[in-house]
């Protein structure tokens, strides 16, 4: 596995507009990243970008994607008009050019998840922050220090499979235990019109989802990437607190809410709700009682109310518990029956774009070390995804490597089916019947288009 | 607690008939008797010879006519047919006789009769028609029973059996006997059904408190008969007595080794009467009574020795009666004048009327704690004119859902389980076959289909803003009673969520499986533009002539090409139509389905592929030729 951390270069973002002028090229700078970088090699590298994407506008009429220097790759993302983020990474690279890249070629970061990278950074920074162009001038560059240095630090980015393709992992229930958590945020909902149900996330899998697509990935992402993880870790180490927590509490703002002065630490976030047509800024209220996370929104211009969320409190806690126990028993059911079905030796990963539920074989999962998917693999996976629109809505792609990995990679309505196969002295035929048997022994209740 | 309240609904859930059947009243000349088999009242003016006047619920049968004096009247009957009259008069030291007149046309012939009992020395308690022509001599040497031959003048015994009882209760509906022994400890019923005696088990009573006549009723509540006994002060102190008690000890049917004790809280004179299968328990000094239902599920049982004992407490708390009017003056409620008898008849013998007591569903649901609505719900779909305010309750709870939301499932939870227990049993019958017994166990209970609610309460209100979650709760109620939901409930469900934006949760539903799969919602979903759903579905119920449609439809002929040939349907699929839809694609689109419309399937067993020798494909023939043509150059 490559060290992504090492290989960031350098991470910034800037806008030409900010100081037009000579002698103010410091003001397009928004952030920056290493900070210790000086402000002339800043310049300079701001430069080079600025440049080369005015340059490249004059060829086409969509934004500049990328640069690619003999020691460094540069990635463009304009997430809104005059706005760039740039992430470089470093080659390795040796003198001799003619053989230098394709040995190489596994090292670096596939340019797609370079790209998923700035795309998700700007996602999370819209979510807790808003737009840029919404941010007045004298904030933006404190803000997007605050919040980019702890996100690209944190930012644990491998050449993971989960990282070329970004899903939401859904848990599955029992229709019963569903509608119990449907009935469960109805009536909530019900009781407090002001608030709305946005997620509901057991361990780290979604249950229910009140969001636009994309939001919900992004929102997804922050609770079972940053959120969650530091809550677990808590609880780990408060064994004992761990049975007055039974009941549930707030988890964030981060101390739970006990009196009217932690209202005030209330995160805001800018979110589309599902049934909504823009998005708009609500205070985000997440409450956790034993594995179960349950998210809510409410309307920032509605006066808040201790006592409002002192009874919502009282009525989560118990409801949220018996629930959370409920599902977890349902899952050790589930767990068994689909321990065999997992457990083979297969790998494959499925990912459906309408609702971006992301499956993968127990071989491929996080827990097993992912050495076990070698990169020119993964970044064959991550063309074919990167890349889906070629196989049109439906079509099937079996790419053999030179050391005998077969990568079949199905797309079908919208949804991808990837296999990955080791095999010496096989044939294209064999190799399309076994995934065929593969997908129809995973993929139950679901059309795929029959090749 | 916040209250329920049903609108338009009543405050009085007993009540009297409207108007009440009107007989002279009691007098020193007018002796007034009840026949409570036939329901009748019969006022016997001076011993009969200035007329005797029959009444009952039924006009058709009153009657009015004369007779001779032949001694104070103790019990005066009609046969059910109403053929036959049975008098039993007290006469000093005489042998226990009973007198019959047979009736034609519900007039008196002259044929008069009568017969002594086998026990020239026993006493006459009473007599009950267990038949058209079959009487039984209840005495306090046993019971006689006896087949009267009307044409002969004369009775022939058919069966007797001793035993000692002071006296006795009769049940017409189940034809049962109870003869209290032993100074009211034992208590032993005799079934009279099928020309013969049958003794039934006895009921032991604590011998250290007998019960007297007016305490014991025999009743017939649920299929079964009961033995109804108030057992006043029961709790261990004898200095403050502990409020009365009601006993329901089995008889017969089938719900033996069952007693219930229905806890009144109340102390004084009680009188029980029963309206459609509820036992309503009058109370005279605080002027209320009280309705138990012994079919709740909601009763505390326990095991005691010989069997199982349920308790119940009063269904709605206790109310008056609703007052009764007789020509614009109040009746008095309650009266000491008032005589009770079984099933559900009051009389006022002072006044002079007859009434039938009768209960108002609607009145059940009147002023009631918000969580009791689902037993209220409970209680209703037993009974028999409740339909509509079932209905009722249930637009007024869907209405207001935001308020009762959680009743609102608990509602939907008591109309399925019914629904389903009743699905099982008919279902059970029709396995057992035709011949199975017919039903036994009760009357169809209320049943509210998914089709019923639909049509009934929810299409008329769609524009509730609640009606996703109320939806919702009904989908989970049927799943919790693992029940199929049918396409009117998905159609609505469907519907409510697209009208309000919320694809999200149609999708989640649809993914989970919790709307089931049928062909007209994934017909539905395809129009909504939920294609992936819509296909899954058709897949997952194995509808492949409908996915090479779609597919077809999608201008996708190679798709569908594959669909049929992997579901073994490519022969039945137009050639033509494959390769026009082709045609209009691309060239390599069709050169592959040209192809693979030539290339036997791979299946053990290839069906025959579609015929391209017909007139109709000739222009593609062609034009496979010009494109491979096209490629060689």
């Amino acid at each position: 596995m490559i060290d992504v951390k090492a290989k960031i270069n350098s991470f910034f973002i800037f806008n030409s507009s900010f100081g037009p002028k000579e002698g103010q090229e410091l003001k397009r700078v928004l952030f920056f990243h290493p900070n210790q970088i000086s402000a002339d090699a800043r310049k300079n590298q701001v430069g080079l970008c600025e440049a080369v994407v005015k340059f490249m506008s004059t060829f086409s009429s969509g934004p500049c994607e990328a640069l690619q220097t003999q020691s460094k790759r540069y990635i463009f993302y304009q997430p809104e008009k005059g706005f760039w983020m740039v992430l470089v990474v470093t080659i390795p690279y040796a003198t001799k050019a003619s053989s230098a890249i394709g040995e190489s070629q596994g090292e670096v970061l596939n340019p797609s998840v370079m790209n998923d990278l700035l795309v998700s950074a700007y996602k999370m920074f819209k979510l807790f922050m808003g737009p840029f162009k919404d941010i007045p001038i004298e904030d933006i560059y404190s803000l997007c220090d605050e919040f980019f240095t702890p996100y690209i630090m944190s930012k644990n980015l491998t050449n993971d499979i989960s990282n070329v393709i970004q899903g939401v992992s859904y848990l599955p229930l029992d229709k019963n235990s569903f509608f119990k958590i449907v009935c469960f945020i109805d009536l909530l909902e019900v009781t407090y019109p002001d608030f709305k149900c946005v997620a509901f996330v057991y361990n780290d899998q979604l249950i229910w989802n009140g969001l636009a697509t994309n939001d919900m990935l992004t929102l997804y992402q922050y609770l079972v990437q940053t959120l969650l993880p530091k809550q677990v870790e808590k609880e780990i180490q408060g064994g004992a607190v761990a049975t007055a927590q039974r009941h549930g509490r707030f988890i964030s703002p981060a101390d739970s809410i006990r009196t009217s002065e932690d209202l005030k630490k209330l995160v805001k976030v800018h979110l589309l709700r599902e049934d909504d047509t823009e998005t708009r800024q609500y205070y985000l209220i997440i409450y956790r009682a034993l594995s179960a996370t349950v998210c809510f929104t409410i309307d920032v211009n509605i006066p808040l109310e201790i006592e409002t969320f002192r009874s919502l409190d009282a009525f989560i806690g118990p409801h949220l518990s018996t629930i959370a126990s409920t599902i977890s028993e349902q899952c050790a059911i589930h767990a068994l029956q689909t321990a065999q079905l997992l457990n083979t030796d297969q790998k494959f990963v499925y990912f459906n774009r309408l609702n971006l539920a992301y499956k993968s074989s127990a071989s491929l999962s996080k827990l097993i070390p992912s050495a076990s998917i070698k990169p020119e693999v993964l970044s064959i996976i991550a063309d074919m995804h990167t890349d889906h629109k070629s196989l049109g809505s439906y079509g099937e792609i079996i790419i053999k490597t030179p050391d005998e990995y077969w990568i079949t990679g199905k797309s079908s309505n919208e949804r991808e089916f990837y296999v990955i196969i080791q095999e010496k002295n096989a044939n294209l035929k064999e190799i399309a019947d076994e995934v065929k048997r593969i997908c129809e022994s995973q993929m139950k209740g679901i059309f795929f288009y029959p090749m | 607690m916040a209250k329920f309240c049903l609108i338009d609904s009543e405050k009085y859930y007993i009540k009297l008939s409207d108007q009440p059947k009107r007989f002279d009243a009691d007098s020193p000349v007018t002796n007034v008797f009840f026949d409570d088999t036939n329901g009748q009242v019969f006022t016997v003016r001076s011993g009969g010879v200035t007329g005797v006047t029959v009444i009952g619920m039924d006009n058709s049968k009153n009657t009015s006519f004369r007779m001779e004096d032949r001694g104070p009247i103790i019990s005066i009957k009609f046969s059910p047919d109403h053929k036959i009259l049975a008098i039993q008069r007290n006469h000093e030291n005489q042998n226990p006789t009973i007198e019959f007149v047979n009736f034609k046309d519900l007039a008196p012939t002259n044929v008069e009769y009568s017969h002594t009992c086998k026990w020239k020395n026993a006493k006459i308690l009473g007599f009950v028609w267990p038949k058209a022509n079959e009487i039984a001599f209840v005495t306090d040497h046993g019971i006689e029973l006896l087949v009267v031959l009307p044409d002969k003048k004369q009775l022939k015994s058919l069966k007797s059996t001793s035993f000692s009882g002071a006296w006795f209760s009769w049940c017409a509906p189940s034809n049962i006997v109870l003869l209290a022994g032993n100074n009211g400890v034992l208590l032993q019923p005799f079934s009279l059904n099928n020309s013969s005696i049958a003794k039934l088990q006895k009921l032991e009573l604590d011998a250290a408190r007998p019960v007297v006549e007016r305490d014991v009723f025999l009743l017939r509540l649920c299929d079964s008969t009961w033995c109804a006994v108030f057992r006043h002060g029961v709790s261990t102190t004898t200095a403050a007595p502990g409020p009365t008690e009601v006993w329901l000890l089995p008889v017969s049917g089938n719900a033996a080794h069952v007693t219930h004790v229905l806890k009144t809280g109340l102390v004084g004179r009680f009188a029980v009467n029963v309206v459609d299968d509820l036992l309503v328990v009058h109370h005279q000094s605080s002027q209320t009574s009280q309705v138990f239902d012994i079919a709740e599920s909601s009763g505390t049982g326990s095991a005691g020795g010989g069997g199982c004992v349920v308790v119940h407490v009063p269904v709605v708390g206790a109310a008056c009666m609703q007052p009764a009017r007789l020509a614009d003056h109040d009746c008095p409620m309650y009266s000491s004048n008032w005589v009770v008898f079984q099933p559900d008849y009051i009389i006022d013998a002072r006044l002079g009327c007859l009434w039938k007591v009768s209960l108002v569903p609607s009145a059940l649901a009147h002023q009631i704690p918000k969580d009791e609505i689902p037993k209220i719900v409970a209680v209703l779909l037993r009974r028999k004119d409740s339909e509509d305010t079932v209905y009722r309750i249930l637009i007024q709870l869907v209405e207001n859902a935001d308020t009762y939301l959680v009743e609102l499932t608990k509602v939907f939870d008591e109309i399925n389980s019914v629904y389903r227990e009743w699905a099982e049993w008919e279902m059970a019958r029709n396995t057992a076959g035709a011949g199975a017994e017919a039903r036994d166990a009760g009357r169809t209970p209320l049943l509210i289909s998914q089709a019923d609610l639909c049509t009934r309460v929810l299409h008329a209100r769609t524009h509730l803003p609640q009606l996703v979650q109320v939806v919702t709760a009904y989908l989970s109620s049927l799943c919790r009673h693992s029940m199929v939901v049918q396409h009117p409930v998905a159609e609505l469900c469907v519907r409510a969520l697209v009208t309000r934006g919320q694809h999200g949760r149609l999708r989640a539903l649809v993914r989970r499986g919790c709307l089931g799969d049928a062909r007209p919602l994934a017909c539905q979903l395809l129009a909504l533009g939920h294609l992936q759903l819509a296909l899954d579905m058709m897949a997952r119920l194995n509808r492949h002539e409908d996915i090479v449609e779609v597919l077809l439809g999608w201008e996708q002929p190679v798709a569908a090409a594959g669909a049929a040939r992997s579901a073994g349907l490519l022969h039945r699929v137009s050639a033509r139509k494959l390769l026009a839809a082709a045609r209009a694609r691309s060239p390599p689109a069709f050169l592959a389905l040209y192809h693979a419309l030539h290339t036997p399937p791979r299946a053990p067993a290839p069906p025959p592929p579609p015929c391209l020798a017909g007139e109709q494909c000739d222009i593609y023939n062609e034009y496979y030729r010009q494109l491979t043509l096209e490629q060689a150059t």
